[in-house]
């Protein structure tokens, strides 16, 4: 948009702002006298409140005694009437805009050439509500909203440390999207954040409408299978990010922040970690690895052994999976592809159609076509229940699941075609991917390589509260 | 910039050693054992030397290594071939050369992929890759721990013992990259030097100990002892585990060549610094031919002779290395 200033003329300047805007119906014009100038009240309808304009701005106004000119009544306005807390001025139309479309009331007068703004926001948000992705049982049930401001007085309520620092900006040429990067001062080396501040500078999009717009600004532009940055719907565990050390990225319409860097082990990690005794948590912990391992793996291990290695199987299974096996038309690749790719149509359907019909497509997927294509002896039950459970893995992981609903089809064709060889060779690629994986050099598999022993206390165990109190930790240990 | 640490190049120097033992051929003694650890002792000492002048690799160590290299590669490549036999691989067995090809081409398109992301990429995944290896050898033989006969330690001699020192020098495929890469690794490099070979006795000796005490028995009737050792100790009654065995071979054949490419590429571009894109496929195709080349052959005489020159060109050529380079 263009960065004209405002013109002097209130006609000119009513006329120009008509001309900017198209004649948009919502952007609302209301002129009047003060003090003996004319004056008019921009605002954008349904982005401000009523009554708080009515009672906080108009009734004041219209009581101002007469004045010299334009620059008295801003002074007195200014100074002595503060109608809201948030007076930002705008002396260019691109401002203006931003802050009629934010929820600003903007005041223009007759020989002025700048605006009074006033912060009188009154759109529809959604409420604090419990977060629908990250599950807890025993900490906060508060998770993020799309309304940034609300966000940030989340964290600001839990964090009350003047180290905190909540950076607001502007990125995005249409939609003037508000990013917040938020990190502790003295936790983030400021050179660091220069380096994530000119990553972000180097945004250049038309509208940021969700958080995926802006992660690949911050991440590592070569190929990577895991995403080096990561999201989080929770106020608290950003709060526990920024304490160790990362720097989060607020954007106003998303429940989301943006985190970085992002480790591997802690996709295994939640909150209630901390919550529950060390001993129980390790043992979660493992069984989270444990899952993550069958959900890739399980589907191309089966093919692999039935088809190439059966001297791995003891003679009782293997009797057993030969009789099942022996009745299915398909090849164990084919069943198993077929199988895989059934189950990701259903989580589509089920993802995408209104809630009650999703869980009628989940009944119908889950119950008659599975029974049906047991029944019919088009696909095995052993194999069948091996695609299940790995399913299920997957699902303990949630925060890895695209990574592992693809990995886990390529694992299945690398070991039906070329047995545990075709997996070995492909698991020392992956292997490589996820090492090669950083973000402003730190090493996505720290603290398993490189080794940190530090860190282990966190990730290999939970160590209890009281040890972890005292390592200090920040994520730059990791740093390389 | 020094860009591996101390464990990421032992790890990485470490696997190609662990293959190389795996692949081991001919039948095995304690001779075998005190071979392996007198060559090692050996390599140590040159090492130390080369580790201890802070020398840097001359255009014509540069050269050699090179070729060193390929010539390491080839050797992987082949045994890998050799071992296909004991170790099943779909398609390589059933078809010929074009099996083997398969089977090259597919190692060498994950090394490509592994030479591509750079070393320090490589390192962090050869320690992840060595410990889950170090931990598998172990379960497998310390299964075989109770399958082993331990009176097989004191069996003959098949072989003279200067014959057992050059094939225990001979088994040192990372030779060449511990040269040319020791001046990559942040820290110490004498420390670096002795980690390493410290940590390649010990588990040298752990695994022909008990390859030795559990394939002892039949040694005249196997070709590759520590396979068979690892094939005969299963520890359970109703199931098998060798392919256990597989999966870590086949993630030591990858990480070995992986090492001999990347050595060869890092020194194409210090000999050749205009040639840049293409390096990793050049070396690799290169390997691959020498593979070819030595069809299968063990050459023993002639590894243990290159090993030994590089130990000496890379402990006596070249210049020495100001301090601050050293600690830059």
């Amino acid at each position: 948009m263009e960065k004209k200033q405002l013109l002097p003329s209130l006609d000119r300047s009513i006329d120009e702002i008509r001309r900017i805007s198209g004649g948009s119906s919502d952007v609302l014009i209301n002129r009047f006298v003060t003090g003996g100038i004319h004056c008019a009240l921009l605002c954008c309808e349904g982005m401000v409140s009523t009554s708080v304009i009515t009672e906080l701005i108009f009734e004041p106004i219209t009581e101002i005694p007469p004045q010299k000119n334009a620059q008295g009544l801003f002074h007195y306005i200014n100074e002595e009437l503060l109608l809201s807390t948030d007076r930002p001025q705008a002396e260019d139309y691109d401002t203006l805009f931003r802050l009629l479309n934010s929820g600003f009331a903007v005041l223009i007068a007759e020989g002025m050439t700048c605006g009074l703004a006033f912060g009188v926001q009154g759109y529809n948000t959604r409420g604090v509500q419990e977060p629908s992705g990250e599950g807890n049982i025993m900490g906060a049930h508060e998770g993020f909203t799309e309304t940034i401001r609300t966000n940030m007085s989340q964290i600001r309520r839990r964090m009350k440390s003047p180290e905190l620092v909540m950076e607001l900006f502007i990125k995005g040429e249409k939609s003037s999207t508000d990013l917040c990067l938020c990190y502790m001062k003295d936790r983030v080396p400021e050179a660091l954040m220069e380096k994530i501040r000119s990553s972000l500078e180097g945004i250049e999009l038309e509208a940021i409408l969700t958080t995926g717009y802006i992660r690949p600004f911050v991440e590592n532009g070569s190929f990577e299978l895991f995403s080096s940055t990561g999201t989080t719907e929770r106020p608290d565990v950003l709060c526990s990010k920024l304490i160790e050390g990362r720097a989060a990225i607020l954007v106003d319409g998303v429940p989301y922040a943006v985190i970085i860097p992002r480790l591997f082990c802690e996709s295994f990690q939640t909150l209630d970690d901390y919550a529950y005794k060390p001993y129980y948590a390790t043992f979660i912990r493992w069984l989270k690895y444990a899952a993550f391992l069958t959900a890739v793996l399980l589907p191309a291990f089966y093919a692999a052994i039935v088809m190439y290695h059966p001297e791995l199987l003891n003679s009782t299974l293997f009797m057993l999976l030969v009789e099942a096996e022996k009745k299915a038309p398909l090849s164990i690749v084919t069943e198993s592809l077929f199988a895989l790719l059934m189950y990701e149509m259903i989580r589509e359907a089920g993802v995408w159609l209104p809630k009650p019909t999703g869980g009628a497509v989940s009944i119908i997927s889950g119950l008659i076509i599975g029974d049906a294509a047991v029944n019919s002896g088009l696909v095995s039950t052993p194999l069948l229940t091996m695609t299940a459970l790995a399913v299920l893995g997957g699902l303990v992981v949630p925060e890895l699941e695209p990574q592992i609903t693809v990995l886990r089809l390529g694992f299945l064709i690398a070991g039906g075609v070329l047995g545990l060889f075709g997996i070995s060779l492909l698991a020392c690629a992956v292997l490589v991917n996820i090492c090669a994986t950083e973000d402003y050099g730190f090493p996505y598999t720290a603290p398993i390589s490189p080794f940190r022993a530090r860190g282990m206390g966190d990730t290999a165990v939970r160590n209890g509260i009281k040890k972890l109190q005292s390592r200090g930790f920040t994520v730059e240990e990791y740093h390389e | 910039m020094n860009s591996l640490s101390k464990n990421q190049l032992c790890a990485l120097l470490l696997i190609t050693d662990m293959f190389g033992l795996c692949c081991m051929r001919g039948s095995i003694s304690a001779a075998t054992l005190w071979g392996v650890l007198g060559g090692t002792a050996l390599q140590f000492l040159f090492a130390l030397a080369f580790a201890v002048q802070n020398r840097e690799l001359s255009k014509t160590a540069e050269v050699f290594f090179l070729l060193y290299a390929l010539f390491c590669g080839g050797a992987v490549f082949s045994e890998l071939w050799r071992t296909s036999g004991v170790i099943y691989i779909p398609y390589e067995s059933g078809h010929g050369i074009w099996g083997r090809l398969l089977t090259a081409g597919l190692v060498a398109a994950v090394c490509l992929y592994i030479s591509s992301t750079g070393m320090k990429s490589a390192g962090r995944a050869a320690v992840i890759a060595a410990a889950v290896g170090i931990f598998c050898l172990a379960v497998d033989l310390a299964s075989a721990v109770v399958n082993a006969d331990w009176q097989n330690l004191w069996r003959p001699e098949r072989r003279s013992t200067a014959a057992e020192l050059i094939r225990g020098f001979a088994v040192s495929g990372g030779l060449g990259s511990f040269a040319v890469f020791l001046g990559e690794v942040r820290g110490d490099r004498v420390q670096t030097a002795v980690r390493y070979f410290t940590a390649k006795a010990v588990i040298s000796a752990a695994v022909l100990l008990t390859a030795l005490a559990v394939a002892g028995g039949i040694m005249p009737m196997t070709e590759f002892p520590v396979i068979t050792a690892a094939q005969l100790s299963q520890p359970f009654e109703a199931q098998r585990i060798d392919s256990l065995f597989l999966v870590v071979f086949s993630v030591f054949a990858v990480f070995s060549a992986a090492l001999q490419v990347m050595t060869g590429a890092f020194l194409l571009r210090r000999i050749s610094p205009s040639f840049r894109r293409w390096k990793s496929t050049a070396v690799i195709v290169l390997t691959i031919a020498a593979a070819l080349l030595m069809q299968g052959r063990e050459l023993l005489l002639l590894r243990a002779a290159a090993a030994a020159a590089a130990l000496l060109t890379a402990a006596f050529s070249g210049k020495k290395i100001s301090a601050e380079n050293i600690s830059g």
